[in-house]
């Protein structure tokens, strides 16, 4: 019993420490207020379950960006085949008092820059913007470190192509 | 316009006042939360059942087809009745599975690719069955419930096939142009994974 709370203590924290990634995350991934707290409940889910399963390999940090980026593709592939959405009853998120307009203006700035991109790109960038070492990037990823330099090389470059476009 | 570089410092701002609850943290901790991604797709689960009557209908009443050649359609229905929800269940269950949440984003990002690739060819060949299953189930029905057997008149062979054959090719060509940007990117996406 003692062993539980002080589990569920630990992870709160951890969550606590880490709430800007998560959020972040789900922010990218989805297209609504609604899915994006879907998703950040379904992150913490997550997280929870493989909670045993982190035995400190990696950072906190990098095991739940891993995580949460694992989390968000799955809910793509299922978010496409829902047919109805059921609210949680009594259990709605809100995120009224952190959802400013400020965050979601700079939201749809960076996602009209990044949703060109495929989802390999989008979550390197992410990371990059997230200030991640390329060490880190290629950790959480799964590629080498030089393959995350040269690609963060083509996504700028990608980006440039685009903006030119656009103008 | 802003660039990269300049995107990180107002992502960073913008994003300094976020706040998970402690509530919702405590939710998803408890045994009861059920988890979205794993839901149960109804619609699947009731067509599976309808194939599966049907196919024990024909069945029991396989004695009244007659002669061989219907006989062999009534096979064909019941085959395609009990592969069409076992193709379907297959494929839900590969859409459904969670993997392991702990391995790179890149693998994921590749099961998913793979997955996607298959499931056009899924597309594929239930728009075969199912049009082979239409064809047999009316040979079938003529018997079972029809003065005249059906499939002794010419028109309805020239009708089935060549209006089968058109159906077919027009709505693999509208999968085609539906999925084809899609598949695209997958396929460049598995590329690029794999390089």
């Amino acid at each position: 019993m003692k062993f539980n709370m002080d589990k569920n203590e630990t992870f709160i924290k951890a969550i606590k420490s880490n709430e800007r990634l998560i959020y972040k995350m789900a922010s990218i991934y989805t297209d609504s207020i609604d899915d994006r707290n879907d998703l950040v409940q379904e992150i913490i889910y997550n997280l929870w379950k493989s909670f045993d399963s982190f035995h400190q390999k990696s950072s906190m940090s990098t095991w739940m960006y891993r995580v949460a980026m694992n989390v968000a593709i799955y809910y793509l592939k299922t978010a496409k085949r829902k047919v109805l959405t059921v609210p949680m009853d009594g259990q709605y998120l809100n995120f009224q008092e952190t959802e400013n307009n400020n965050f979601e203006e700079k939201l749809q700035i960076f996602k009209q820059h990044v949703d060109n991109l495929n989802l390999l790109d989008k979550g390197i960038v992410m990371l990059y913007l997230e200030n991640k070492s390329y060490q880190e990037i290629a950790e959480i990823v799964g590629i080498s470190e030089s393959n995350v330099g040269t690609k963060i090389a083509r996504i700028k470059e990608k980006l440039k192509k685009q903006i030119t476009k656009q103008l | 316009m802003m660039e990269l570089d300049d995107l990180k410092n107002s992502w960073e701002e913008a994003t300094k006042q976020i706040n998970i609850p402690v509530k919702m943290i405590d939710r998803a901790t408890h045994a009861q939360y059920k988890s979205n991604l794993k839901k149960i797709v109804y619609p699947e689960i009731i067509g599976s059942i309808i194939c599966f009557l049907g196919a024990v209908y024909i069945g029991c009443r396989f004695n009244e087809l007659g002669n061989g050649f219907v006989k062999g359609i009534g096979i064909l229905a019941i085959g395609v009745l009990v592969v069409l929800p076992i193709l379907s269940f297959i494929s839900l269950l590969q859409f459904n599975s969670i993997g392991d949440v702990n391995k790179p984003y890149a693998e994921t990002l590749k099961d998913f690719a793979i997955q996607k690739i298959r499931f056009h060819t899924f597309m594929k060949i239930n728009s075969t069955l199912c049009y082979l299953l239409l064809v047999s189930l009316i040979i079938v029905c003529s018997k079972f419930f029809g003065e005249k057997d059906i499939y002794e008149n010419t028109y309805f062979w020239i009708l089935s096939f060549s209006g089968g054959y058109i159906f077919l090719l027009f709505y693999s060509k509208w999968v085609a142009k539906y999925y084809k940007n899609t598949l695209q990117q997958t396929e460049d996406l598995l590329k690029e994974l794999e390089s």
